[in-house]
């Protein structure tokens, strides 16, 4: 196995409900690594998106929420970074996509203007090289029109198309670690088969390490090498896909196994 | 908690709301006192030398008359707050009934009869408007309060239109129309008290709206005639503060800025407590 | 095509429907000048013919059709009380109180702008807080009270005497600062503290959007995130205020300012206007106070569509 890119040790996050701090996440420890799908598996409010908000650093300021725990990048520890030098990592060595593609990208810039920004920040590229740059990119995630879309503002693509631009602005520094937060979960299933197939191959390309949020378990199967089951905030499993359909280890994982078997048999 | 608790629960946290509410509650006594003829009787007594500076027997000192500015001071809150009552009810009544029928039969010839109305008197300039009333009720003296209620319904009308639109699509309203129940009584009975929030906030924000116009008004000769208000006090002083009597000046704005920062702090809290999560404009 | 006929014809209804308002309560209400004007012992004759030139002689429909005939035709009259024809008398004023008011209630907009951006962006913290209690307090202070303590710290030996207590004689650029910026300050201040609150609300809401989620993710700095993405998706609810404040504020407004620092624009004539029931005067503003309005409408749809890409 190659080496850990991504390592959380005991991480924790509280966020304040009616004048208390509930636990959302409550001590999790995973390692990530380099060119692999890791899957976040779980219902709704077990704790993923707040674990991925946390690594990014987005949670809202304290009191609001606390955070602790160790989150390692390549050997720096992202919750003790000052913001200002979060603000360089972010969007070039760690990346994220989310779950609502139609209200990701802001309506009134071009999307051609939202990829060659993150060019132009993180590559210190001029106008005209973020241009050709994004171009590039926008051909990557399978755009045959990529001048056109450049041209296009955010109402005048779909959602599958948006997530597309999203992904290109994702990958586009070749980022060693990938958030997807549910990213095809509001797309009909022709555009998440593409768009997911998109991300991994990307992912594959760059040496990008994949964390993928889902509660589809349909995406685990086909498209992750690992997963980790959560449940209120905690991981109750870590395995390999393949020992985690045939053989779960924990009563719960059984039980998501089941509902979806049973929904799906005759 | 039931949803009223909730609210007078996070009323009572919030701490500038609270002092709010008591300045607002002081004032209501002191006017309460000048109605029951407890305080500020002397207001228009000439008995003291011009401009005499704050002394025992008058504690603002007095005006160019000779007049208690103290008494005067305090007799003007009552006219504060018969004019803001006045209004404020008035005007957030009209714009609740206003607003309920135009929002309930919305894109119907009634909304955009109502919607009309608002654009005209939205765009007619209100001294104007209060002069032109002033002149066709022929000076009677509350021209005022009917061109203020006139104006100013408008705000809470297009709050409460926007509201009820969305109010009357929700479940119990569409079950009581399948029951039969007749509109107007579906309205009054069920709808409206679903805005009180926005009545409530409303009310407070057009008291402090009244009392501002009046001193303006007055300042300008179209407000208060007979009595006294803070308004006419600083009518008086403008002259005055280029002479260097003061009293005069300091006695009105003061106690106008404290009864205007109660009640926009208490309206501030009021939005806040019915509805955190929404940004207070 | 439809939408503008559409548009129009509500612009119409407008007009119409303040004209009629202003003209029922202004002149058919309005005070009789016949008497101030004939001076005494005028005989039964006289009396009967100056009635008859000041229209009042005739029906309810025929004077307000001749009224909005006048209007149309810009056929405005001439002042009762002065003889000075009413058109000259708006193309002396009007420029006057456009100089007057533009520049503080430009400022003043923009000044809560940049307030309401600084708060939103530390939201919660303490200079969120102080720039909310400025606020609340600039709401506070009546409009009066403003103008006179700045006339006191800025006009007299009270204070620093660098300003004239009234009057507009403006020749020059000095000149015309020397008079409009005690006025201008009032202006701003008074407009200041709800502008800010305005401002400040609209871009938490835009704050709270998810564009700007992923705009933070991508690296994007606070300040950037603030007077880039923040304001330009906030414009639609900024020009929708700055347009319809434009009569309260400006015309409103310079009522009170020109009378109180007695600054010869529209807002003196017309105050003079309604105390003295100068009907030509007062029909003409009205006119021109409706047009105004149905023009700031228009010309609001065409900004919306110039900020906003999603608006055909």
């Amino acid at each position: 196995m190659t080496e850990a890119v991504l390592k959380i040790r005991n991480l924790r996050v509280l966020m304040q409900d009616a004048g208390r701090m509930v636990p959302a996440v409550d001590g999790i420890s995973f390692d990530l690594h380099a060119g692999e799908v890791l899957a976040l598996v779980g219902e709704s409010g077990c704790g993923k998106t707040k674990t991925a908000e946390a690594i990014m650093g987005l949670l809202p300021r304290a009191p609001a929420s606390l955070q602790t725990g160790r989150i390692d990048l390549e050997g720096t520890d992202l919750a003790v970074l000052a913001e200002s030098a979060l603000r360089k990592i972010r969007g070039r060595d760690l990346s994220m996509v989310f779950q609502e593609p139609l209200t990701a990208l802001d309506p009134v810039f071009t999307a051609g203007s939202q990829l060659a920004g993150v060019f132009r920040r993180h590559r210190g590229s001029s106008g005209a090289q973020a241009r050709e740059q994004s171009i590039n990119m926008l051909q990557r995630v399978g755009f045959s029109d990529a001048p056109r879309v450049m041209q296009s503002y955010p109402h005048q693509l779909s959602g599958g198309m948006r997530q597309r631009v999203v992904l290109a602005m994702a990958m586009a520094c070749r980022p060693r670690v990938l958030i997807a937060d549910e990213p095809t979960t509001s797309l009909d299933v022709t555009t998440q088969a593409q768009v997911l197939t998109q991300l991994t191959d990307l992912g594959r390309d760059s040496g990008t390490a994949i964390l993928l949020i889902t509660h589809d378990l349909g995406v685990v199967a086909q498209y992750c090498d690992r997963a980790l089951v959560m449940h209120q905030g905690k991981i109750v499993e870590q395995a390999t896909v393949d020992k985690l359909f045939r053989s779960p280890g924990d009563d719960y994982t059984a039980e998501l196994l089941s509902a979806v078997s049973r929904s799906t048999s005759p | 908690m039931t949803a009223s608790n909730r609210i007078w629960a996070n009323l009572r946290r919030d701490r500038s709301g609270m002092t709010g509410l008591v300045i607002v509650m002081a004032f209501f006594l002191i006017a309460a006192g000048v109605w029951l003829g407890l305080l500020g009787q002397g207001w228009s007594l000439a008995d003291g030398g011009r401009w005499e500076p704050a002394s025992a027997e008058y504690w603002f000192g007095t005006n160019v008359l000779g007049q208690d500015i103290f008494q005067r001071a305090i007799f003007s809150v009552r006219t504060a707050f018969d004019i803001g009552l006045l209004v404020a009810l008035l005007s957030t009544a009209l714009g609740a009934v206003l607003g309920a029928i135009a929002g309930w039969y919305s894109n119907s010839w009634i909304d955009g009869s109502v919607l009309w109305l608002k654009g005209v008197l939205d765009s007619i300039p209100f001294y104007l408007f209060v002069a032109a009333v002033a002149f066709a009720l022929q000076g009677k003296p509350w021209a005022m309060h009917v061109a203020m209620i006139a104006t100013f319904w408008t705000t809470t009308g297009r709050l409460v239109r926007a509201e009820v639109m969305k109010i009357k699509s929700r479940d119990f309203v569409l079950s009581a129309r399948a029951i039969g129940l007749p509109d107007l009584l579906i309205l009054a009975r069920h709808v409206l008290p679903n805005t009180s929030h926005i009545l409530l906030v409303q009310t407070s924000i057009a008291f402090v709206a009244a009392i501002k116009t009046e001193v303006i008004l007055s300042f300008l000769g179209l407000g208060v005639q007979d009595g006294v208000s803070w308004g006419l006090m600083l009518a008086e002083s403008t002259q005055e503060v280029l002479a260097g009597h003061f009293n005069n000046f300091l006695s009105a704005s003061l106690m106008l800025f404290a009864l205007l920062m109660g009640f926009n702090l208490l309206a501030d809290a009021l939005q806040d407590a019915f509805d955190p999560a929404q940004v207070s404009v | 095509m439809q939408y503008l006929l559409r548009k129009s014809l509500h612009g119409l209804l407008l007009i119409l429907g303040v004209t009629l308002v202003s003209f029922i309560l202004m002149v058919w209400f309005g005070p009789d000048q016949t008497y101030t004007l004939i001076g005494k012992n005028a005989s039964a004759e006289q009396i009967e013919e100056l009635r008859h030139q000041l229209g009042y002689d005739q029906s309810f429909l025929k004077r307000y059709a001749d009224y909005l005939l006048s209007l149309v035709t810009l056929d405005l009259g001439s002042s009762n009380s002065s003889g000075e024809a009413v058109s000259r008398i708006l193309a002396r004023t009007v420029p006057v109180s456009l100089a007057l008011m533009i520049p503080g209630f430009i400022l003043g907009n923009l000044f809560g702008i940049a307030l309401g951006l600084s708060a939103a962006r530390r939201r919660g913290q303490w200079v969120d807080r102080v720039i909310g209690g400025l606020s609340v307090t600039g709401m506070s202070i009546s409009f009066l009270v403003i103008i006179i303590l700045l006339q006191l710290l800025l006009s007299t030996p009270y204070g620093l005497n660098l300003f004239p207590v009234r009057g507009w004689q403006v020749v020059d650029l000095p000149s015309y600062l020397y008079y409009v910026t005690v006025p201008s300050l009032s202006l701003i201040l008074v407009t200041l503290g709800y502008n800010t609150r305005f401002y400040r609300a609209v871009f938490v809401e835009e704050s709270g959007k998810d564009h700007i989620t992923t705009a933070r993710a991508y690296g994007v700095p606070p300040a950037v995130i603030m007077w880039k993405h923040v304001l330009k998706n906030s414009m639609v609810p900024i020009i929708t205020r700055i347009m319809f404040s434009i009569p309260l504020v400006v015309i409103s407004g310079s009522l009170l300012i020109e009378t109180y620092f007695g600054i010869p624009g529209v807002g003196k004539v017309t105050f003079d206007a309604i105390t003295s029931g100068d009907q030509p005067i007062l029909k003409a503003v009205v006119g021109l106070t409706a047009v105004a309005f149905v023009l700031i409408q228009l010309l609001t749809d065409l900004f919306y569509r110039l900020v906003d890409p999603r608006i055909a």
